[in-house]
């Protein structure tokens, strides 16, 4: 399972990427694995302003319906509108070309809420058992 | 409870799920690569969870045909046939594939694992004839091997071609290896192949003989969006024991000239009156997942309800099968409620994709 060392993890398996007050989000390789195969993609709208743990989208694959959730406090400016006519990508490069959101973050000190790779490693380890 | 190939799908690294309290693979890669492989060349399916009942006697045939809504007495030996059992208001127990071994003496019914225990019990209680009934499922094992390759692959490995049956029949096969297996020409994917009934004991090696020889392992993920693109219903979901037969599109499986069977009174007015709601299929023209439980709207009103549904891994489309309202009709426009969002979607006939033929 990949883990990238750079990046932040929430508890529900989104990744996030921080860089200039941007955190790029996505799911993880451990979600898109657990979920399978991935066969929609539904993303809230530009300009929508969440808070951490609200719902910026749905990821559905054959069998479950996913939702996914802001790692931190925000607003939406971009989504990966490519996920609508290929979810599929979310199984193929979920921590790449399947970014779901950027989020232009309010306090970037938040991210200390957040678990690095080692902290998500140990995280799915025990949840998998 | 465990099938005899438990520990093969865990070789395998297979995701175990539970199923009506069975272990079983839904799935070893992935749904979708084992949904295209059966398909397109062939796919291995543990079926083993399935109850397999045993009737006999010079009492089977007059017992059948009272609880069965086929002819049985017109049964050749080696025939197949999709058959029921129905309450007395005609609503639908178990759905089920009867075997001919010898005609007025021995039959094997194959039903659903998650009814198994529910069908032994309601055999039996029905049993005034005296029929001979024997549970013989925890010492028989299902294989089915599906898709465009499976006869080739079968016959390359056991020296007998299934392309020399017919569909809906079966023969028993004396094999070095197994024994005595019967080759049944059947199938839930609508792909083509055989379903192998076996010694429970002897399953482990059929199966990694199979996989070594290119079939790939299919789980119950791919099992079920199979068979719902051919439209065919999965009891417990589609067919239960408030649907009948008639509205769920399966008259074919019901032999209403037959006389006295269970629920066959009404059926009869079912089919004089005309039914009220109808199991249809639904094509999405939207991006979408239609599931279990939504509603189908149509001008504003609600005319059914989803029953299974599916993006479907040929189209690429969301597929469902609903209970539609007898006013619904094909190629109508009815909308979908997923979730917040109404799509959009046509009413069509299934099956959604064209199968192997018969």
């Amino acid at each position: 399972m990949e883990i990238p060392e750079q990046l932040y993890y929430t508890e529900d398996h989104e990744w996030g990427e921080l860089e200039d007050g941007m955190m790029k989000v996505g799911i993880t390789d451990y979600a898109q694995h657990e979920l399978g195969d991935i066969v929609f993609v539904e993303l809230v709208e530009v300009g929508t302003v969440v808070a951490k743990g609200d719902p910026i989208g749905t990821v559905e694959s054959v069998k479950a319906v996913s939702e996914i959730y802001a790692p931190v406090d925000g607003e939406v400016f971009e989504v990966n509108g490519a996920l609508t006519d290929t979810p599929e990508l979310v199984n193929q490069d979920c921590y790449g070309e399947a970014w779901m959101v950027v989020l232009k973050v309010n306090d970037p000190a938040q991210t200390e809420t957040l678990m690095d790779a080692r902290a998500y490693q140990t995280y799915v380890e025990a949840e998998a058992k | 409870m465990r099938t005899p190939l438990y520990h093969e799908h865990e070789k395998l690294g297979a995701r175990i799920v539970d199923f009506h309290g069975w272990e079983m693979p839904v799935w070893y890669t992935g749904i979708r690569e084992e949904h295209l492989a059966v398909r397109n060349s062939a796919g291995l399916f543990d079926a083993s969870h399935m109850g397999e009942i045993r009737v006999s006697g010079n009492e089977s045939v007059p017992f059948l045909n009272r609880i069965l809504t086929r002819d049985i007495p017109a049964m050749p030996k080696n025939r197949v046939l999709y058959s029921f059992f129905l309450n007395e208001q005609g609503g639908i127990i178990d759905d089920l594939t009867v075997y001919c071994v010898v005609p007025g003496e021995s039959y094997m019914l194959c039903v659903n694992a998650s009814n198994t225990e529910n069908d032994l019990r309601w055999v039996v209680e029905q049993n005034r004839e005296g029929a001979l009934i024997e549970d013989r499922s925890a010492q028989t094992a299902l294989i089915a091997l599906q898709g465009p390759d499976a006869a080739r692959i079968f016959k390359d490995y056991l020296d007998f071609d299934p392309g020399t049956l017919k569909n809906y029949t079966f023969t028993m096969l004396a094999t070095v290896q197994y024994g005595d297996i019967m080759i049944s020409k059947t199938g839930y994917t609508g792909a083509g192949g055989v379903e192998i009934f076996l010694p429970s004991e002897k399953a482990p090696d059929m199966w990694s003989s199979l996989v070594e020889r290119g079939a790939r392992p299919c789980g119950l993920g791919a099992r079920d969006t199979l068979r719902l693109e051919m439209g065919y219903p999965l009891h417990g979901n589609d067919i239960d024991e408030t649907t009948t037969p008639l509205e769920a599109g399966l008259s074919f499986a019901v032999d209403l000239d037959k006389p006295g069977f269970i629920g066959s009174e009404t059926l009869r007015l079912q089919s004089e009156q005309g039914v009220s709601r109808r199991l249809r299929g639904l094509v999405l023209k939207e991006r979408g997942v239609p599931r279990q439980g939504f509603a189908c709207m149509k001008n504003g009103q609600k005319v059914g309800t989803v029953t299974s549904g599916s993006v479907s891994p040929v189209l690429g489309t969301g597929i469902a099968l609903a209970y539609l309202d007898k006013s619904v009709e094909e190629k109508d426009e009815v909308e979908i409620v997923v979730r917040d969002r109404h799509l959009k979607s046509t009413v069509v006939r299934p099956p959604f994709v064209k199968g192997a033929g018969k």
